[in-house]
């Protein structure tokens, strides 16, 4: 049986909570083994999916707040991230991952979803691919291919500051609040010991994948990577990140299914709340954005 | 106007080449400008795309290289580029509305353009509308087979 590294990193800087699992995925690239981390960031910090617009963030507020903001290699929006989330990645060889982007999320996050069940939470991974309790998320999640290797990371959220999170988005106030109002019902904590959950995951990563784990360390390789990593993750212009256009029609995710969306017209402003297939609740500061507001619910594509 | 295919419950244009790594299709638009976009069995593994971004016009690129990157349900991935040469164009219309490429694969939804350096390399990749079909069957079987689609 070929083996899982198991990597405890601990408790590490926001900055070293993501450049590490990076390095893996280019050492697991590079031929090294398939790899299950954990870590967990001594600081709280903001997270930016890889695709997204830096003005999604509040930089200003973050940094009021002395937050620092990295963005990512994984997709996904804009996360707050502190010291009560523990993280964990799995990392695979590009060849040992299904090719539909569906079914490998669904293959790697199930045993993530059997170590929430076992360490006590009736965790279910719903069919947005979204580890729930009842409704409500119980963990944030983002994947990628970095050169020939694959990682899906997640975390487990023992407390979240669901005011915190929303005051890091650049947001106007009537949409944050509604923001806070969703996240309060649809993000929840999981006060269950971190400890089991690790045990149970790697017990769980190692079935599903008929890998025998093994606790192990990074490689001079990617010690090497990872310092190029910091390098780069500390940079402008990483932070920048691709060109994107501004969208017509704004929104926020809350989970799966869950989104605030608002459209801008001369200084008004119009905000629908759609819970599934239904609009929740809808503001609009001028009757005359009506019309608009239902053209872009028409066409806007929910994405996350 | 393309000649498109119903193959194995997926449409397939039969006027161009085809990628079987990262089925991607290739168009030649002149002498040697090649037009790249995702075929629908890559459409179907992508998932509902979310976000799309590409090299600048102007970067040279080599085959194997990625021309840009997709993420489709919070999941980051390289377009590979199945030939080499430089950036000649990107399709803005993909960046602003991704389901572009999910609506018309073929058509509008084409991705860049790239200017090639030998377009030699055009001859590994799988044309002919006798041929094509074949191999895009057999792929969908194989992915089938190996559960990455639904019966």
């Amino acid at each position: 049986m070929h083996s899982l590294r198991i990597v405890d990193f601990g408790r590490v800087s926001a900055l070293r909570s993501q450049t590490l699992w990076h390095a893996l995925a280019y050492g697991v690239s590079d031929g090294g083994p398939p790899t299950l981390s954990f870590m967990r960031p001594s600081r709280p910090y903001v997270g930016l999916g890889y695709h997204r617009r830096l003005e999604e963030a509040d930089l200003g507020a973050c940094r009021e707040a002395g937050l620092p903001v990295f963005r990512r290699m994984v997709g996904g929006g804009v996360v707050y991230l502190d010291e009560h989330q523990q993280f964990f990645q799995i990392v695979l060889p590009l060849a040992d991952v299904p090719r539909s982007r569906e079914a490998a999320l669904r293959r790697l996050l199930s045993p993530a979803v059997a170590a929430f069940r076992a360490a006590g939470l009736p965790a279910e991974l719903d069919d947005d691919n979204e580890i729930v309790v009842g409704e409500a998320k119980i963990c944030g999640h983002g994947a990628a291919q970095i050169d020939d290797a694959v990682v899906v990371v997640g975390n487990l959220i023992e407390r979240f500051d669901h005011a915190a999170a929303a005051r890091v988005l650049a947001l106007p106030d009537e949409v944050r609040a509604e923001v806070v109002r969703l996240m309060e019902r649809f993000v929840a904590p999981t006060p269950v010991d971190p400890v089991a959950f690790r045990s149970a995951a790697i017990a769980a990563y190692g079935e599903a994948l008929g890998l025998e784990p093994v606790a192990g360390e990074l490689s001079e390789y990617e010690r090497e990577r990872l310092l190029e990593l910091d390098v780069r993750f500390r940079s402008p212009e990483w932070l920048r990140g691709p060109d994107r256009p501004e969208p017509k029609c704004f929104q926020v995710k809350v989970r799966a299914g869950v989104y605030v969306v608002w459209i801008e017209q001369d200084g008004r402003r119009a905000v629908a709340t759609v819970i599934g297939d239904e609009i929740d609740r809808v503001q609009v500061s001028d009757p005359e954005l009506d019309g608009a507001l239902t053209a872009a619910l028409a066409e806007v594509r929910f994405v996350g | 106007m393309t000649e498109i295919a119903e193959v194995a419950g997926f449409q397939v244009a039969l006027d161009r080449a085809y990628d079987p790594a990262g089925h991607f299709w290739v168009s030649m638009v002149a002498a040697d400008r090649a037009r790249l976009g995702l075929d629908a069995l890559g459409v179907e593994t992508s998932g509902t795309i979310a976000q799309l971004a590409f090299l600048p016009v102007g970067e040279q690129l080599k085959r194997g290289e990625a021309f840009g990157s997709l993420e489709a349900a919070k999941f980051v991935g390289p377009l590979v580029s199945p030939v080499s040469g430089t950036v000649v164009a990107s399709n803005d219309g993909v960046v602003a509305d991704p389901a572009l490429v999910e609506r018309d694969p073929y058509g509008a939804g084409w991705l860049i353009e790239v200017s090639m350096a030998d377009t030699a390399e055009l001859r590994d990749l799988i044309s002919g509308s006798d041929v094509v079909p074949v191999w895009f069957a057999g792929e969908v079987e194989d992915y089938r087979l190996k559960g990455v689609l639904a019966e």
